[in-house]
This record gives structure tokens, C-alpha cells and sequence, in this order.
């Protein structure tokens, strides 16, 4: 493109500096934001109050900020399952399936402590919990496994299988909990049963010390890809399956292992959700919602490209969003939806300017005019 | 223009002061020359010298960014490869772009203006039939691209482009993955095709006495400039070389003699399929030993890539016994053989000997992160590996910016020095190299043929498995030519005759006195 005496191209880029991936994606948070200003002044509103709305009630209020770290670190832990399985270049779509039966799992070790019989029952704490998170990581991992053996062996399609165990375990936890199922509420209208007060999760500063298993788990998962022998097989064996077999990589193991540590974090997201996050200690009638929210790791993972301590923000970010936006909609009395809508355009746009982390644009004096004329014979 | 009125020697093509930049490389300095009709001119450049971005300019893949091309005297500019196929100017790359599901016909009319919207198969037919019996190509038109061999695929390629009306046909390494035989078929039709006043344009880094046989006139370039044009009626394979590199190059390796140990490496009538799950190594023995190169010649698809993948582990015997140092090892897993000493260099050096996407250190790891040397309690020591991927980038001499650059961004040559410096750096007991000159060019290729006679040196028994025929012949101590999964016989490297060794490739047992 020509603007006077100087050409802008676009040049493949040869390295990405990690500063310059930051500031494209505040970019594109930026440029979304300007983007979706549109909706708010279709809807009559001034985006800065809107943005205000949203922003102060997720990271500034006393009611809102606790919700946005709940989802974020329940968020956070979904985009490790995901991002663990792709760094093997393997696509993990069952954090639904897996995180389901994680919170199964858990709430199978209460029942087994009679927590479902009594609601006053004192439990001890410093066992039961153990073993739920556990019984949580174990449910996960089974899940998990399950499609990275069916891929290792048969080279069977990861995404189709976790997808459809995504439907399998939505049903046993709706066969559990619901209509005299053996995880049933006291109350009778859908939830599961609730635990008593003595095994919920500790809470620190008001935040369940489940954000310390997330922000462990960004250190440790960090260190996995940066250092360890394991680390390098996987990401070799994403780069490449026919080297990494060369190599002596196993290409039975590898997407076995990815997808036990893959399924064992969104175990844990389970428990998270629906054993620590105060005021819920259930699996909840409208469980689905959080399978649904789990994709959201998808999407972090993506942006994040792999990078275990980058998601840590972008997992805040659409923790606070989620929650902000669906405040936001009620005070201001937006039509439905425009929460998901908000997300949704930030999500398009922070992928489409991962196109800036391939290409730049550079601007070039021309020296002399040359004519662009075609051939004419 | 009327292009029936072209006369032989006529300028068809001329490009005046051809620059091109990219990021931190001047790929083309002020390139001059110029094609005239009937002639074969060969452009001939090691790898890197910036060749391919010429051809890519003249394709109208890349626009320059100073200089002028003058097609029949006309300027013309190439905005994309359609102008340049419009204007009568074929390529045939490297890498067949083709679709392997469609038949031979089909592939030719793809994209063709005239094919429409129903498709005329009798008539276009006749027309390529035409084509093929005027300049000498045998192809089953009905068959499908996936059962041709690759010299086949070429002629597909070549008609495809002629039959869209080419006067200047850019030929991309047109002999690198030929035959033998097939590769005196296609010099025959290139001479025919000249006689109708077709300008043949053979882009070539390598198998010089190819360009000596075929082309009229040469251009040489060197770091992205013309370092020579000359008249190939007085220049020898040497002269080329010298221009070409820049130094004298040697062409014949000398064998050096080496007291032979002990066998290192015995197989005994080992088989195995293919991906396809036919047999594809029948029964084969023999074994190498310390000191020696062991080599395999014959045409790719004989069974040597199943050979060496069995050999590396990689691939499951049918039937047989693999032994290294006298321990059986048929069904060890590759990890163990590697740590055993056993060094493989694969044949596909992008797919398989190196990752793209990685740095340079993460290749070199490729080797390494097993070892003990450089991983404890399982963490690998990414500052260790990271010195010796500096060394060997000093000691092979790899043309690469940082031990961080990507791997995909080197030169083949560069990539295969990186892979025997990985390889070699472990010192293997056997060395199983395979194709490890295929496509390199003819300084990359004296350089890691030095690097395995120095190996040899060093007591390693090395088994070498080339499609070269001079190659085995010049630097093996042994030589098995393979037909089909089988060892047509071994016989001595040195006093085997050429002709001989060609004929037992292409599956005839010789009679026992004419060894």
C-alpha cells in the first residue's frame, strides 16, 4: 500500500519478543473495547460508564472482586488443561467431562464420610479434604486418560473422544444428583447434596486456597516446558511426532501422559468450583454452566499460546469479564447477552491480531516511482 | 508478438540488475543475464547463493526490489506467477506440486483455461498423446499420480506446463531425485524439446557433469551475485566447482585405508514391511565392520529407508536377527540403541532429523536429552547443551545467527551439518547414514563426506546408503547394490566397475567372473 513517498508492507516476522506479545494484546484488548463501545451506544449508555460498571464491580468491589477471583482461579486451571495436551499438539475439549467428574469424585469421598446424611456432621478436615482433592485429581485423570490412551494407541481423534465424554459425564452427574439420585439434595429441587461446614475448603483472606494450587501450578508448569526431560518430550512431540519418535520419544506415552495432567487439573477445577468457592459446597443444579465456562480455557490457552504464566492475566481478565459483564447488564438494564457478546468480540479480536505475531508492519520511503503497470503483449 | 516467428537464438528472456533484500540478506546483487531461444541455460549456485529467490522473481513469485526482466524485448512485471504462465514461462519445481489421487491427464488440465467447466478428457487426450510422442516422454496418461515414480511425476510437471503453451521451461534441481536411467531419458527430451525452439532453464546446485552434458551456457552465482558466465564447450566439472564455491573442491574423495576391527554390526536374514504392510526387505545379511564403509547403492524404494529404519529401531522386524558387538538387538527400542552407539542420520532431514520450530539447542537435544551428561533427576541442562550447540556451530561451520535461531530457517546443507555434528558428537560405534548428500550441494557435500571418512578413521563401522552411484562407489570399502527388498551381492568398493554395479541396481545378477 502507497500513502505519498511511503510503502507499508507487511513483513514476516523472524523472532517475537516476549514485551512486544504483551503489547499486542493489550492492543487488542484496547481495540475490542473501542469496537464493542458500538453495543453500548446502540443501547443507549456511554461505554465509559459501561466499562466503568464493569471494571469497578470485578476488580474494585468487596462483592465483586472475590466472584472474579473464583472464576479466575477456577478459569485458570481449565486453560492449564488445555494448555498441557496442545503444547503436545493435542486438542483437549473434554475439560467439561473432566472437571465433572473431578467434583463426582470429590464429593463420592463426603458421601463415603456420611457428609451426605448429615448436615451438622464434623468431619475431620484435615483428612477428608485430602482425600476429596484427591479423589478429584484421580476422577479427572481417569477421564482425561481414557481419550489420551484411545490416541496413543489407535490414533484415535482426541477432540471427538473428549467431546463425547463431555456428554457422558454430564449425564451420570445429572443421574447422581438429580430425581433420587444417590448424590440428591435435602431440598429436592436439583441440586446435589451440600457438605457440611466442617470440610469446606479453607479460605484464606476470603479466596479459597485453591488460587495457591493455580498459582503453583503456573510456576510448576512454567518450570515443566522451561527445564525438565518431560517437558522437552512433549514439546517436541508437538512439534513433530516423526522426530520426536526419532529421537526416542514414545508415541504411545506421550499423549497418554498430556492428557492425565490434562484431566487431573480440571479435576481439580471441579473440586475448586463446587467444594471451595464459598456459598456454593454442592455440585449445583445449573452445573452445565460451569462445562460451559471451562471452553473459556480453550480460548485463554489460545491467546496465551502455550505460555503457563501468560494466562495467569488473560484468565483474570475473562474471570473479571464474565463477571462484570453480567453486573453490568443488570444495573444498566442492557438487553441479555451482552456480557457473552463482550467476550466474544475480545476473543475475536485477540486472535485475529495473533496475526502481528507472525507479520509487522513496516513503513519504507520509496525511493523513486515505478510504475506498477501490468504486461500487455 | 508473434512467438511463431522466433528464431533460434533469438533473446527471449533477459534480466537486467535483479536486486532483492529481505531482512538482514542481500539474496540478489545486481543479477544480469539473458536465455535465448534453442539454448539450455543452466544457473547453477550453492545453496544459499540465491538462487531460488532468482527463479522466484522470474516465476513472479517475488517482485524485485531493483532491476528490470525484458520477456521478447518487452519490459514486463510479473505480479504474480499467473502473468508469468500467461507469458509463456513453465516452472517445474522441486517438489511436485501435483494431486496424487488424480490421474496423469487430470493433473495436466488443472487450472488450464481451456479445460472449462466440462471437461473434454478424448480431446485434450490426443493433444498431451501429441505432445508426449513429439518430444519423447513414455506416460500412462489414465494413471494415477500416486503410482508414478518421481522422474514420472517430472515429466507430468513438464507436460502440464507445455501443454499450457511454455517457450521457457525453469527446471528446479530437474535431476536430483532421478534415477539413472531416468535421468538420460529426461536430458534426451530436454535436447528435443530445444529443437523446437524452447528455451530450457535448469536451476542446479549439484550433479554437475549433468549441466556439462545438457546446457549451452552457464551463469554462476556465488553470495547472490553472478560470479561467472561462461560457455560450458571449455569448462570442466572443476571449473564449475571452483566458481560455484569459490575454492578448488575436491571431486573424487580419497579412500583412505583403515585396518578393519572386529564387526561391530551383524544382520542375519533380517525382513520387514513397509508402511504399506508389503515385504519390503527380504532376507537380507551382512555386516559391518570396524573401520569400514559398508555401502548400499540403488535407486530409493528398494528397501534401503526400511533397511535403516529397522537398523535405527524405528521400524519392527518381520523376521531375522540384528546384532550390535555380539548383543542381539532386533527388538530394543531406538533410545537403547542410541546409548549403545548407535548414530543414525535419517534421510529426511526436515520430517524427521530435526524439528523447525525448534532452536538450535533444542535440536541438538534431540540427541542429548537422555544422557546423563547433560539431564539429572530429570531436568536437562539447557545451559550445558546450549554451549556444546555453540561448539559444534564453530567446529561444522553452520552458517546459523544464534544458538536460538529456529531450525527451519537454515539451508539444507546447514540443517544436515547440524545433524551430523549432533550425531557424530556422540562418537557411535555405527554410523548408519542415509542419503546424507542428497540435495546438498557440492561443498556441503565434500564436507560431510570428509566428516564420515574422518569417522571411519576413528574406528566407526558406518553404513552408507546413497542413491549416488560415483558417492558408494568412491568412499565405500564394500558395496551392496539393493532391487527390491534384496542384496543383488557384495562386492568390493574399489575395483567395482560402474556399469556393473548400475546393472545389479536395476535387479541383474551378474555373473560371478565379471566382478
Amino acid at each position: 500500500m502507497k500513502l505519498g513517498s511511503f510503502e507499508v508492507k507487511l513483513e514476516k516476522r523472524v523472532s517475537l519478543p516476549g514485551w512486544e506479545a504483551t503489547l499486542i494484546s493489550l492492543l487488542a484488548i484496547l481495540v475490542a473495547l473501542v469496537v464493542f463501545s458500538y453495543i453500548f451506544v446502540r443501547a443507549g449508555v456511554n461505554p465509559l460508564t459501561g466499562y466503568k460498571e464493569i471494571f469497578s464491580y470485578a476488580f474494585m468491589s468487596s462483592f465483586g472482586l472475590p466472584l472474579t477471583i473464583n472464576r479466575f482461579i477456577f478459569l485458570l486451571l481449565c486453560t492449564y488443561a488445555f494448555i498441557i495436551p496442545i503444547r503436545a499438539g493435542l486438542w483437549n475439549i473434554g475439560m467439561a467431562g473432566q472437571l465433572y467428574a473431578g467434583a463426582l469424585s470429590a464429593f463420592a469421598v463426603a458421601f463415603a464420610f456420611g457428609a451426605k446424611t448429615s448436615q451438622n456432621a464434623v468431619l475431620p478436615p484435615g483428612l477428608v479434604i485430602p482425600l476429596m482433592i484427591a479423589a478429584a485429581i484421580l476422577g479427572g485423570a481417569v477421564v482425561g486418560a481414557i481419550a489420551g490412551f484411545l490416541k496413543g494407541r489407535f490414533n484415535t481423534n482426541e477432540i471427538v473422544v473428549t467431546m463425547m465424554l463431555n456428554f457422558i459425564t454430564y449425564w451420570i452427574v445429572a443421574r447422581l444428583i438429580k430425581e433420587g439420585g444417590l448424590f440428591m439434595g435435602a431440598s429436592g429441587e436439583g441440586d446435589g447434596f451440600k457438605i457440611p461446614e466442617s470440610i469446606y475448603a479453607p479460605l484464606v483472606k476470603n479466596v479459597p486456597f485453591t488460587v495457591f494450587i493455580a498459582l503453583g501450578l503456573a510456576m510448576l508448569l512454567y518450570f515443566l516446558f522451561a527445564k525438565t526431560k518431560i517437558g522437552y518430550q512433549i514439546k517436541a512431540y508437538g512439534k513433530s511426532p516423526s522426530a520426536a519418535k526419532y529421537a526416542g520419544i514414545s508415541p504411545y506415552k506421550i499423549p497418554l501422559l498430556v492428557f492425565i495432567m490434562g484431566g487431573l487439573i480440571a479435576g481439580l477445577a471441579g473440586y475448586h468450583y463446587f467444594a471451595a468457592v464459598p456459598g456454593v459446597y454442592k455440585i449445583t443444579k445449573n452445573y452445565g454452566d460451569f462445562g460451559d465456562l471451562a471452553f473459556y480455557g480453550i480460548i485463554c490457552g489460545l491467546i496465551s499460546q502455550g505460555d503457563a504464566l501468560a494466562a495467569i492475566p488473560i484468565a483474570l481478565l475473562f474471570g473479571g469479564l464474565t463477571n462484570g459483564g453480567r453486573f453490568a447488564q443488570g444495573k444498566l438494564k442492557l438487553g441479555f447477552g451482552i456480557d457473552y457478546a463482550l467476550l466474544g468480540v475480545l476473543m475475536i479480536t485477540l486472535v485475529a491480531f495473533q496475526f502481528f505475531y507472525r507479520y509487522k508492519i513496516v513503513v519504507v520511503r520509496t525511493k523513486k516511482e515505478t510504475s506498477d503497470v501490468g504486461i500487455h503483449s | 508478438m508473434l512467438l511463431e516467428s522466433l528464431k533460434r537464438g533469438d533473446t527471449v528472456l533477459e534480466a537486467r540488475g535483479i536486486t532483492k533484500r529481505f531482512p538482514g540478506v542481500l539474496a540478489n546483487d545486481r543479477i544480469d543475464f539473458e536465455i535465448k531461444a534453442g539454448e539450455v541455460h543452466a544457473i547453477l549456485g550453492e545453496n544459499g547463493a540465491g538462487k531460488t529467490t532468482l527463479m522466484n522473481i522470474l516465476f513472479g513469485l517475488y517482485q524485485p526490489d531493483e532491476g528490470e526482466i525484458y520477456l521478447y524485448g518487452k519490459k514486463v512485471n510479473f505480479r504474480s506467477p499467473l502473468d508469468a504462465i500467461d507469458m509463456g514461462i513453465g516452472m517445474v519445481h522441486q517438489n511436485r506440486k501435483l494431486i496424487p489421487a488424480h490421474t496423469v491427464i487430470e493433473n495436466i488440465i488443472l487450472g488450464h483455461p481451456r479445460a472449462g467447466n466440462i471437461l473434454n478428457l478424448k480431446r485434450t487426450g490426443k493433444e498431451i498423446t501429441e505432445l508426449c510422442d513429439r518430444y519423447g516422454f513414455k506416460i500412462d496418461l489414465k494413471a494415477k499420480v500416486w503410482q508414478l515414480s518421481e522422474g514420472e511425476k517430472q515429466i507430468v510437471e513438464i507436460l502440464k506446463a507445455l501443454y499450457r503453451g511454455a517457450k521457457i521451461l525453469i527446471l528446479d534441481e530437474p535431476t536430483s531425485a532421478l534415477a539413472p536411467p531416468e535421468t538420460k531419458r529426461l536430458l534426451e527430451s530436454i535436447r528435443i524439446m530445444t529443437r523446437d525452439e524452447l528455451a530450457i532453464v535448469p536451476f542446479i546446485t549439484h550433479k554437475l557433469p549433468i549441466v556439462l552434458e545438457v546446457s549451452e551456457r552457464v551463469t554462476v552465482l556465488r553470495r547472490g551475485k553472478v560470479s561467472a558466465r561462461l560457455e560450458t564447450t571449455g569448462a570442466t566439472e572443476k571449473s564449475l566447482a571452483r566458481e560455484m564455491v569459490g575454492r578448488d573442491v575436491i571431486f573424487r574423495m580419497e579412500r583412505v585405508e583403515v585396518e578393519k576391527g572386529k564387526p561391530i554390526l551383524q544382520v542375519e536374514n533380517l525382513s520387514a514391511l513397509n508402511d504399506k504392510n508389503v515385504l519390503a526387505l527380504k532376507d537380507v545379511s551382512f555386516s559391518v565392520q570396524e573401520g569400514e564403509i559398508f555401502g548400499i547403492a540403488g535407486v530409493s524404494g528398494n528397501g534401503q529407508q526400511v533397511l535403516a529404519e529397522v537398523l535405527a529401531g524405528l521400524r519392527k522386524a518381520q523376521g531375522g536377527k540384528v546384532l550390535l558387538d555380539d548383543a542381539n538387538i532386533t527388538h530394543s527400542p531406538s533410545l537403547e540403541r542410541w546409548s549403545k552407539g548407535i548414530g543414525y542420520i535419517p534421510s529426511e532431514r526436515v520430517d524427521v532429523g530435526s524439528i523447525g520450530d525448534f532452536s538450535l539447542v533444542d535440536n541438538i537435544a534431540m540427541n542429548y536429552y537422555f544422557d546423563v551428561d547433560f539431564t539429572k533427576g530429570g531436568i536437562v541442562n539447557y545451559k550445558g547443551l546450549r554451549k556444546l550447540t555453540e561448539e559444534m556451530i564453530s567446529e561444522y561451520d553452520v552458517a546459523a545467527p544464534s544458538p536460538d535461531t529456529m531450525a527451519k530457517s537454515l539451508s539444507g546443507g546447514n540443517l544436515q551439518k547440524l545433524i551430523l555434528a549432533r550425531v557424530l558428537s556422540r562418537k557411535p560405534r555405527l554410523l548408519i547414514a542415509n542419503l546424507p548428500t542428497q540435495g546438498l550441494d557440492v561443498g556441503a557435500t565434500e564436507f560431510v563426506q570428509n566428516k564420515l571418512m574422518e569417522a571411519k578413521k576413528e574406528k566407526a563401522g558406518i553404513l552408507l546408503i546413497s542413491e549416488d552411484l560415483d558417492e558408494v562407489l568412491s568412499l565405500s570399502d564394500r558395496v551392496a547394490p539393493m532391487y527390491e527388498g534384496e542384496f543383488m551381492g557384495i562386492i568390493p568398493g574399489g575395483e567395482a566397475r560402474r556399469e556393473i554395479v548400475g546393472s545389479m541396481m536395476a535387479g541383474l545378477k551378474p555373473k560371478v567372473e565379471e566382478i
